[in-house]
């Protein structure tokens, strides 16, 4: 009796074993499924509403966070944290949206966005909890015009936007989006001034700094420079990104690193480790 | 654990709540830079009140809708939650839980090797570029998390789930005072 308990659990386990194998080998690298679709168009109504209404929950933990962080700065940055206390969370969280938003329409009248493509507005309403991948999931899909490869862009430091990933899925009402922290992420990049010409990647495990990598070693590159996307165009294909989208700032560029390897590294101006609000760019002319 | 249809109502609500949960809040906040993990800490307490059986079928449930609600390729999280749900139920079958540590340790230990699985998936899927050391300090800080939410949870759980588990019927049991003059 035993032995057949024994036995049926190891098939169980075994069975299931074999499952996610299959479904791992049939699934990658296409998409979204059938499955995928349905379940998400079940349970995107719902996610949006947890999302929402555990924003508040989350803004205190992040605000706890920050303020942490804070505590070993100098004594102004303590007084304005302190003056900051008194305001409420629901009040915070609400301006930093309203910033946040201001930041995304701006990029549109600014120019910043190139011509012939449309945006669409999108809050974040999943995140991966492991540290091996940075993708995150969006309450906007492919009814709202959104397709495979599409840039994604966020509110960043400082003014404008800036570049966070790209649309790797999409289902009827959600999207999910590979950001240029996640391992696969390669975005073509040039250094503004100079036009050193470069791939940026990432580091897995350290989202606030990314390689640029494959520089040409006879280009110097200084601290300070801004890295934007190169939106190179051939005869028959075309980079997913529009040209000049702000991705970073180069931080650290040892002159010998550069020599030995060709890379320097970027920090992101986007928090790829809390976005809320994301703009995906659809249409363009790349296709 | 006794799955009757009122139990196995109450395991989907809580892999349902505890996906959502962990996507819609405890990703999307970070404490000292790590966001915390409970989905490990969620599959080891179910494998530690139903045993291998229910631990690897709740891990690969939980699995396989993180990946339909973040678009991901079927079976990445699955793989891995079912190894932690098994190793979790293999623990309670062959030992006692007799000291309040065990829980919070297992919940911690199995989140740092889920951690380490996931890794190691996506090192066989692709992992083509340079690690960081802070992957080390994020994956023993996910752990150090899932060791201090691990007992409430495991306490959470057993209650709603008492009248499935099978040592807590047998302790009731023992319990029940004799009646006399009936």
């Amino acid at each position: 009796m035993y032995r057949k308990q024994v036995r049926r659990r190891r098939a169980v386990l075994a069975l299931l074993v074999i499952g996610s194998f299959v479904l791992l080998t049939v699934t990658y690298g296409r998409g979204s499924d059938g499955v995928q679709r349905g379940v998400s168009a079940v349970f995107a109504p719902v996610q949006s509403v947890a999302d929402r209404a555990l924003k508040p929950a989350r803004d205190m933990v992040n605000w706890f966070d920050e303020t942490f962080d804070a505590r070993g700065e100098n004594s102004r940055l303590r007084s304005e944290l302190d003056a900051a206390r008194e305001q409420s969370v629901g009040a915070q969280a609400a301006l930093a949206e309203n910033e946040q938003l201001r930041k995304l329409v701006g990029l549109e009248r600014s120019g910043a966005i190139p011509s012939g493509y449309d945006t669409v507005t999108a809050r974040v309403t999943a995140k991966n909890p492991t540290v091996w991948y940075a993708d995150v999931t969006i309450d906007a899909g492919s009814g709202d015009g959104i397709e495979v490869d599409d840039p994604v862009v966020a509110a960043a430091s400082g003014d404008g936007a800036a570049l966070v990933g790209t649309v790797s899925a999409v289902t009827g009402g959600t999207a999910s989006v590979e950001l240029i922290s996640d391992h696969s992420s390669r975005v073509t990049a040039k250094v503004v001034p100079g036009g050193a010409q470069g791939i940026v990647k990432p580091e897995v495990g350290d989202p606030g700094d990314l390689i640029l990598d494959f520089l040409d070693p006879t280009k110097l590159i200084g601290q300070g420079a801004a890295v934007v996307t190169a939106g190179w165009r051939g005869p028959t294909i075309a980079s997913d990104y529009p040209p000049n989208l702000r991705i970073g700032e180069v931080v650290k560029a040892p002159i010998r690193e550069q020599q030995a390897s060709q890379q320097v590294h970027v920090k992101p101006y986007a928090d790829l480790r809390n976005l809320d609000l994301v703009q995906v760019l659809t249409g363009g002319s790349r296709r | 654990m006794i799955l009757t249809p009122n139990i196995l109502a109450r395991l989907v609500g809580i892999v349902v709540l505890g996906v959502l949960a962990q996507l819609c809040f405890f990703s999307q906040v970070a404490v000292f830079h790590v966001s915390p993990n409970l989905l490990p800490a969620l599959v080891v307490a179910l494998g530690l009140l139903g045993g291998t059986m229910t631990g690897a079928v709740v891990g690969f449930s939980t699995g396989i809708l993180v990946d339909c609600l973040l678009i991901a390729p079927l079976g990445r999280s699955s793989l891995v939650l079912l190894g932690v749900g098994y190793l979790a139920g293999m623990f309670r079958e062959r030992f006692e839980i007799d000291s309040w540590l065990a829980v919070p340790l297992l919940c911690g230990i199995l989140t740092v090797l889920a951690e380490l699985g996931a890794g190691a998936v996506a090192v066989v899927l692709g992992l083509d570029t340079t690690v960081s050391a802070l992957v080390v300090r994020d994956i023993l800080f996910k752990g150090l998390y899932a060791f201090l939410l691990g007992w409430p949870l495991y306490a959470g759980l057993k209650r709603l789930l008492r009248p499935a588990i099978v040592d807590d019927l047998e302790a009731r049991r023992s319990r029940r005072p004799t009646v006399l003059g009936t």
